[in-house]
């Protein structure tokens, strides 16, 4: 396995003391993997993530994804890398109101001069389950069908690395199920994934990584066994022994 | 008490003789409980001496005795089932006397033993969460509530341990 993603002693701190900020946090992705984050509102693993996507830049420290340091890289330099390497997908699916479902996952082809991303933006839409919405507004669209154009979007340039915040924190059981089975199934196919979550049963059943962040550090680090164990292994049903 | 009506349920449905109640009971408890033939032949003695259930016929085969439901033991089940669990709520681990111990006992490390509760709650949410999707491939939509249930129990455990640390962790820093 090669590491895609390597924080060293990170600090971030937010001028007037406001929450979310980092402490000096070290941490190693490797390509492949599905990681979860999880930590309370306000420790952190937002910042992280946006770090991570170079939304953002620390106070003190190195980011570097895929061998790129990002500290070293300018503002234009930023942007190409978040438009080549990362997709990001947010609780609130961020797409534009005036754009139709397709025009929307084209965003990043077109910032990236391709003309024929067409036909892969409408591909994706059928892979994801959606291929009637392309020519849909935002606003005639369910939010699961919503968060599945931005799960499009963040993928038209075939991201080195996919960065989920709480893609199902707005959607209900079912939708946020069929979501995250997308985001399962696109790591099956190799897709490196870094999830944010509050919700620990989220995170257990599709990471075999979890990271617990709280006050801006990273408390655990823990890499979970993916074994087939027995259900008496798991959970007994237990009763009084003796019937009388 | 649960088997004791874990049987008559079964038995509410068609006839079994011993060794089909406790397959018939293991497999409605997808693995989750093991019963010994032993247990079975006990609970049945005692509920035909109660007058829940009654043999049919004589013994068959290699002595295999059938049994059924007797009204009044149909009767006890439907009330059985119409009652909420009320008792009192049963903390069965460990954790929860090596948590008081710890804080007793002089270098009891409970930020360490925290760190690991968490370490083994996070786990077996995986191993639910492995559990459940193989009852629903198995068209097992009951046993997979019931693994639900385990799950919303291990995230809730997870969520206490995470606020005893947080204090813990408030007390070193004071």
């Amino acid at each position: 396995m090669t590491e895609l993603v390597r924080l060293t002693d990170v600090i971030k701190v937010y001028q007037g003391g406001i929450t979310g900020a980092l402490n000096g946090v070290s941490l190693s992705i490797e390509q492949g993997e599905f990681t979860a984050v999880m930590g309370p509102s306000g420790s952190g693993k937002s910042t992280l993530l946006n770090l991570i996507a170079g939304l953002d830049r620390p106070t003190s420290g190195d980011v570097a994804v895929g061998g790129t340091d990002l500290g070293a890289l300018g503002e234009a330099g930023l942007a190409r890398f978040r438009r080549d390497h990362v997709g990001f997908v947010f609780q609130f699916f961020h797409l534009l109101p005036n754009l139709t479902a397709l025009e929307n996952v084209l965003i990043p082809a077109q910032l990236k001069g391709r003309e024929s991303a067409d036909t892969r933006g409408r591909k994706l839409l059928e892979t994801l389950g959606i291929p009637e919405v392309a020519e849909r507004y935002p606003a005639k669209l369910s939010g699961g069908q919503q968060q599945r154009v931005a799960i499009a979007r963040a993928l038209i340039n075939n991201p080195t690395l996919l960065l989920a915040d709480e893609p199902t924190g707005a959607l209900d059981t079912h939708s946020g199920d069929q979501v995250m089975d997308l985001l399962a199934q696109l790591h099956r196919e190799g897709q490196t994934i870094l999830l944010v979550t509050h919700d620990a049963k989220l995170a257990t059943r599709h990471a075999a990584r979890v990271i617990s962040v709280t006050d801006g550090k990273i408390v655990d680090d823990a890499r979970l066994e993916t074994t087939e164990r027995s259900a008496s292994d798991v959970v007994r049903v237990r009763s009084e022994e003796t019937s009388r | 008490m649960s088997l004791k009506y874990g049987v008559l349920g079964l038995l509410a449905e068609e006839p079994l003789h011993g060794y089909e109640v406790k397959n018939r009971f293991e497999t409605m408890l997808g693995g989750t409980w093991e019963v010994n033939i032993g247990q079975i032949y006990t609970t049945l003695q005692r509920l035909e001496r109660d007058g829940l259930v009654r043999p049919v016929g004589a013994r068959g085969d290699r002595g295999k005795l059938l049994y059924e439901l007797s009204p009044s033991g149909r009767k006890a089940l439907v009330s059985w089932l119409a009652q909420p669990d009320s008792g009192p709520q049963q903390l069965h681990e460990d954790i929860y006397v090596k948590l008081l111990l710890a804080t007793r006992v002089a270098n009891g490390g409970l930020p360490a033993l925290l760190g690991r509760q968490k370490r083994a709650y996070l786990q077996r949410l995986r191993d639910l969460n492995q559990l459940e999707d193989r009852a629903r491939r198995d068209g097992r939509n009951d046993l997979a509530q019931l693994i639900r249930g385990a799950l919303l129990h291990t995230e809730a455990d997870l969520k206490w341990v995470d606020e005893l640390a947080a204090d813990a962790l408030g007390g070193k820093t004071e």
